[in-house]
């Protein structure tokens, strides 16, 4: 089965314009035009009011790790030696931890944290989610050591 | 609302069936499910199927080739559809069709045949079933959203690597002792706690098997359950929540919201609380995971499910005996067979039937707790017999 194909590109939805603040540095959530609450993931919907218009801004700080893992078993895509194409860059994560960070006022971001191993993580320690372009070009999210 | 029962019960054997298909998988337990009863296959009105996954089984509405196989058309069938909990939707689904008149003979089946595609593959389609657009892309797999709440349930409230091989531990004791189980195997802490990392802190005996299997069950109206059987056991409460697709929009991730929600549900509708129950079939797909199922199902309060398991107060004889069939972790999740198995399971332990070691004295309300995805939908339901 082939999983290339699958809709995994955040290119193709309505908040397409996360992956241009990416590129530009900025890790961007969405915020209701309406009711003015702020979501990460984005969503271009409202699941508090159901409006349909947001503006982004800028997820900025450090955060809290509220839980991380290293995935050794990997899904196909993440394999090795997978030679197809994934919408998000795995170039060289294999097998970073993974871990979920809060901010200040509760946003929860998902990220990658490269270059460490999972037994020196520790659930509390402080962590700054941000955009990454990797050697292959891509972008994604990693959740890097905050500085000072 | 009628009452509903459960008359009839059969299941396959689970394992890797590359002797059977996903069809003749089926067959089995719904041949053994009517000779349960007695019932014809002409006599049940209506049917409804969980298979869980259209990837694993190649091809669109699968549930077709298990009514044809077993000549059921031209009456009415269809499928449900909830990840791992399916069978619980199915067996929810098929209430319905009782208790709201349609029908009084229903027949439920689950099946899943997942070892037709090779590991990573299947690790991938199952790691989908989490948020497919904002987490899988990190290289999310099932095992890895449930080390993400296992670390955080160790952090939070001091759970031991120890503690959750000792859920393992247990069922596999209890697994060893039935004959339908995928890996009929004692396990000790050592081998579980020194098997390889696949998703930390989860190791290999923190996760289920990948299996292939069916199970059955036939339910029927008060009216018909009367005729049919001296002693039925009646589906006395049912409960079903949902929770957040991505993890990372849960404000706590060492409980499940859902199967909070449905517990609440089916212990209102039944008329009873978490002291009450007698026997229970818990969601193990990862140790971690029945630790939970502990705390969101009143077994224990909140941050005690490692030391519950750990004094062996899920063990028969203990304070609650849970999976005593080996659960998912040694007999096996087929993913969409699993909730129907556990009405198999339950049904069995409260008419004294189960196998020698594995029986619950005197069982007379069981519970049966079955999670889709990471906690995106959760059932749970309470089953009980007449009193002598
Ligand atoms: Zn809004």
């Amino acid at each position: 089965m082939e999983f290339r194909d699958f809709s995994l590109l955040i290119r193709d939805t309505k908040v397409h314009g996360f992956v241009d603040g990416l590129e530009r540095g900025e890790l961007l959530a969405s915020k209701c035009s309406s009711c003015g609450a702020i979501q990460y993931p984005p969503r271009s919907d409202c699941s508090h009011c159901f409006g349909t218009e947001f503006e982004w801004v800028a997820v900025r700080g450090v955060g809290t790790l509220v839980s991380f893992t290293s995935v050794f078993v990997t899904p196909e895509h993440f394999t090795p030696d997978f030679s197809g194409s994934a919408p998000f860059s795995t170039y060289g994560y294999q097998p970073a931890p993974v871990g979920i960070v809060e901010m200040e006022g509760g946003l929860r971001v998902m990220g990658w944290i490269p270059g460490v191993k999972a037994e020196s993580l520790r659930v509390g320690m402080r962590l700054a989610p941000r955009p990454e372009v990797l050697p292959d070009g891509r972008v994604t999210v990693v959740l890097a050591k905050a500085e000072g | 609302m009628g009452h509903v029962a459960v008359v009839g019960i059969g299941q396959s054997r689970f394992g890797i069936r590359s002797d059977a298909s996903l069809r003749e998988l089926a067959f089995e337990a719904v041949k053994a499910c009517l000779e349960d009863v007695g019932v014809q296959l002409a006599e049940v009105e209506s049917m409804v199927v969980s298979v869980a996954s259209d990837e694993l089984s190649f091809a669109l509405q699968p549930s077709a080739q298990v009514t044809d196989y077993i000549g059921f058309h031209p009456k009415p069938s269809f499928r449900v559809e909830a990840a791992c909990a399916s069978g619980s939707m199915a067996v929810r689904a098929g209430w319905m069709n009782v208790a709201s008149g349609l029908a009084d003979l229903v027949l439920v089946v689950g099946a899943e045949k997942m070892t037709e595609v090779p590991t990573p593959i299947a690790t991938e389609v199952l790691g989908r079933a989490g948020d497919s657009l904002w987490e899988y892309p990190f290289g999310m797999t099932f095992p890895g959203y449930y080390a993400l709440i296992a670390q955080a349930h160790m952090a939070k409230y001091g759970t031991t690597e120890a503690q959750l091989a000792a859920v393992a531990v247990k069922n596999h004791y209890y697994g060893a002792l039935n004959p339908y189980a995928h890996m009929r195997k004692e396990i000790t802490l050592e081998k579980a706690l020194s098997s390889f990392v696949v998703a930390s802190p989860l190791k290999l005996y923190d996760c289920c098997l990948i299996s292939d299997g069916a199970a059955a069950i036939l339910l029927a109206s008060e009216k018909v359950a009367k005729r049919l059987r001296k002693n039925p056991i009646w589906l006395r409460g049912l409960g079903l929540g949902t929770g957040s697709l991505s993890l990372a929009h849960r404000e706590d991730l060492t409980t499940l919201g859902a199967s909070v929600e449905a517990a609440r549900q089916a212990y209102d509708m039944a008329g009873v609380g978490p002291k009450e129950i007698d026997v229970a079939v818990v969601h193990d797909c990862f140790t971690i995971a029945e630790i939970v199922a502990y705390e969101d199902l009143g077994f224990c309060p909140k941050g005690e499910g490692g030391p519950l398991v750990e004094d062996r107060q899920t063990y028969i004889g203990g304070r609650i005996p849970v999976n005593v069939d080996g659960g998912l972790k040694s007999k096996g999740h087929p993913i969409g067979t699993t909730g129907v198995s556990m009405a198999v399971e339950i049904t069995k332990q409260l008419r004294g039937e189960a196998e020698t070691g594995r029986q619950v004295p005197n069982a007379e309300i069981g519970l049966s707790h079955n999670v889709g995805g990471n906690g995106q939908h959760a059932a749970v339901h309470v089953f009980g017999r007449d009193k002598e």
